[in-house]
């Protein structure tokens, strides 16, 4: 029993110390002038172009539609762009071969990586709110905020999910942020931040329910219009859980990726 | 750069260093090591051999197979600094990837520290320490003490412990007054030398380099050699590859000396050079080509190898002869019509010896 709080207590470190200095080694956005250009001022130019657009096209004259969707859609460039450059980076630096030699936990250190992509893309997706706040006149008065809070929290988790998964794409293929960028505009797409799932065709619409953010969204635009959290709880289950699963299926590629790199002298070729 | 006593990693007091203690945790072993001055082989390597498959050209494609280290074996006694040497892409890094637990042979055996480096690797990672030529393999955006401090808790060192070794380490390396800066500022020997701490870090009792000084000055790479011998001095048992001669001759008791995958020689700098022992060197500056006169000096029966190098202007024959200042005055006939520069004799060096071995001519 002591040994395994040890233990615990030294993975919880390699879980915190890698997920802080990790995330200042990896993040490749953190030098202000980039986080500021991508993570508070892009998000608004998105914004404006939805809702513009969506006037213009669906002459929907309630912005809410657009700027929580794109709000939430925040969430992916944390989650999906932040987190997958704190897996794969490991590789384009050199330093895979140490953490591969080293006998920290795997898990522990896979998933270190997204958590502070998790705290700062909770903190872009208030500022993106924000913005609808200030531009666009976003009515919080209905809001049950503690339970918005959460879903936002459960929205940047699922999406840190597939950054993980993307992060071991990474691991063995020579571009990611390629496959990032997709990912990220099919999220625009299916994920309902600016198209009612509804509208979308059978087949978009089954792409929508196994992907990060649909239900998240749909939870944010349900609380914001008053309704509870009781109310979206299926909602916030259906997210967490598709961001378990995308976790899990990334780490089993990373660990995947260890062994087959181990086994074919593959760890540093591109 | 002093060998000051480096606290314990793990916080346990009065534990001896790593280096005293036995590589085989029995008091029997112990005692016929005291008893008899024997040391036990830390590291041994039987038959061992890696072949890669690359795959050929981009539509039709085809799978070759390479052969990067063919049937090798070889043993390092506890706190021996051994050296792998040998020109680039014979199988040196491969040798050791394997030894590292961090690629799977093809066959044969390793063991080290009485593990096997494929069934037990995770015993074995603790304590063992590597490092691979490069500015590779640091985060540039930390500073040198978050590097260590990030790679202590990969290890499961102890936060007190390691927050007061990280200082004797980097005064050991000489990053004392640089340890707070981003790595990205690093000069590249800087980087080497924070490398060496990070894999001191667990204090480890086995030590692989691979090509520390690979690209550094010649100020650099001699600091990093008088850390290397440093850590000799602390009994680490250190397995070192190099390409450089002078590097292995003053650092290592004994030498594999390893071509095309395979060993060609191996013993203490002095059995290699022995070697060439028979032969002197005739150096002969040369201005211009020299390449039509070649086929005629090599058929001498003075010349027993020739070789040819480049400096700067201009090109030096380098030529190994059993004649030895004799052998000069028949070179330079041969050599008539080609303006030719200084002349000298000399004694020759493991250099010598090496590129006698890895050109097949021994």
């Amino acid at each position: 029993m002591k040994e395994l709080l040890r233990d615990l207590g030294l993975n919880v470190r390699i879980f915190f110390q890698g997920a802080y200095l990790s995330y200042l080694a990896l993040f490749a956005w953190i030098r202000p002038p980039h986080y500021i250009a991508t993570k508070v001022v892009g998000p608004v130019f998105y914004m404006i172009f939805f809702v513009l657009m969506g006037a213009y096209v669906a002459g929907r004259n309630d912005p809410s539609f657009y700027v929580i969707g794109n709000a939430m859609q925040t969430a992916a460039l944390s989650g999906v762009f932040g987190v997958s450059m704190s897996i794969d980076g490991d590789r384009w630096g050199g330093t895979l071969i140490y953490l591969f030699g080293s006998p920290a936990n795997r898990l522990a250190l896979f998933l270190g990586r997204a958590f502070m992509h998790i705290l700062d893309g909770v903190f872009g997706v208030i500022i993106a709110l924000g913005w609808g706040l200030l531009i666009f006149g976003l009515d919080l008065s209905q809001t049950h905020l503690p339970a918005l809070a959460l879903t936002i929290l459960i929205t940047v988790f699922s999406t840190a999910g597939m950054g993980l998964m993307l992060g071991c794409l990474g691991l063995i293929t020579r571009n990611v942020m390629l496959v990032n960028n997709t990912i990220f505009f099919l999220l625009f797409v299916f994920s309902g931040a600016n198209v009612e799932i509804g509208s979308l065709p059978g087949w978009a619409q089954a792409v929508s329910s196994i992907i990060p953010l649909t239900r998240g969204i749909a939870a944010a635009r349900l609380l914001i219009g008053g309704e509870s959290l009781a109310a979206v709880g299926p909602l916030l289950w259906g997210e967490f859980l598709v961001g378990a699963a995308y976790a899990a299926i990334g780490f089993l590629m990373f660990r995947q990726f260890e062994i087959i790199a181990i086994r074919r002298g593959t760890l540093e070729a591109f | 750069m002093g060998a000051e006593a480096i606290p314990d990693v793990h916080g346990h007091a009065g534990r001896p260093p790593s280096s005293c203690r036995p590589i085989v945790h029995c008091p029997f072993v112990a005692f016929y090591e005291v008893c008899f001055n024997f040391r036990m082989n830390t590291i041994e390597v039987q038959d061992l051999r890696r072949v890669y498959n690359a795959s050929i050209g981009a539509i039709r494609r085809s799978r070759k197979e390479i052969v990067a280290v063919d049937g090798i074996s070889f043993h390092i006694e506890q706190g021996e600094l051994f050296g792998l040497l040998g020109p680039n892409g014979v199988g040196k890094t491969t040798t050791v990837k394997m030894l590292t637990t961090m690629l799977i042979p093809t066959s044969g055996r390793i063991r080290i520290l009485g593990l096997d480096v494929v069934k037990d690797a995770k015993k074995l990672r603790p304590r063992i320490g590597f490092i691979f030529g490069g500015e590779r393999g640091l985060y540039w955006r930390l500073s040198g003490v978050d590097n260590l401090r990030y790679f202590g808790s990969l290890y499961h060192l102890d936060p007190d412990a390691t927050r007061k070794r990280i200082p004797k380490l980097l005064e050991m390396v000489g990053l004392s007054d640089r340890g707070e800066e981003k790595v990205e500022g690093y000069s590249r020997g800087m980087k080497q030398r924070l490398h060496i701490a990070r894999a001191l870090l667990h204090d480890p009792e086995v030590l692989f380099l691979d090509e520390p000084t690979l690209g550094l000055d010649p100020v650099g790479a001699r600091d990093l050699r008088v850390i290397i011998r440093n850590l000799q001095a602390e009994n680490k048992t250190i397995l070192l590859t190099t390409h450089y001669m002078f590097e292995a001759d003053a650092l290592c008791q004994r030498i594999a000396v390893i071509n095309k995958g395979k060993i060609v020689a191996e013993g203490s700098p002095a059995q290699l050079k022995s070697i060439v022992s028979d032969l002197s060197v005739i150096e002969v500056e040369i201005f211009g080509g020299v390449d039509d006169r070649l086929p005629a000096l090599r058929a001498l029966p003075a010349v027993d190898a020739l070789s040819i190098e480049n400096r700067e202007q201009k090109q030096v024959l380098l030529i190994q002869s059993p004649a030895g200042a004799e052998a000069v005055s028949t070179i330079l006939k041969l050599l008539d019509g080609v303006r030719v520069g200084k002349v000298a004799v000399r004694e020759p060096t493991l250099e010598d010896a090496y590129i006698r071995l890895v050109e097949g001519e021994a």
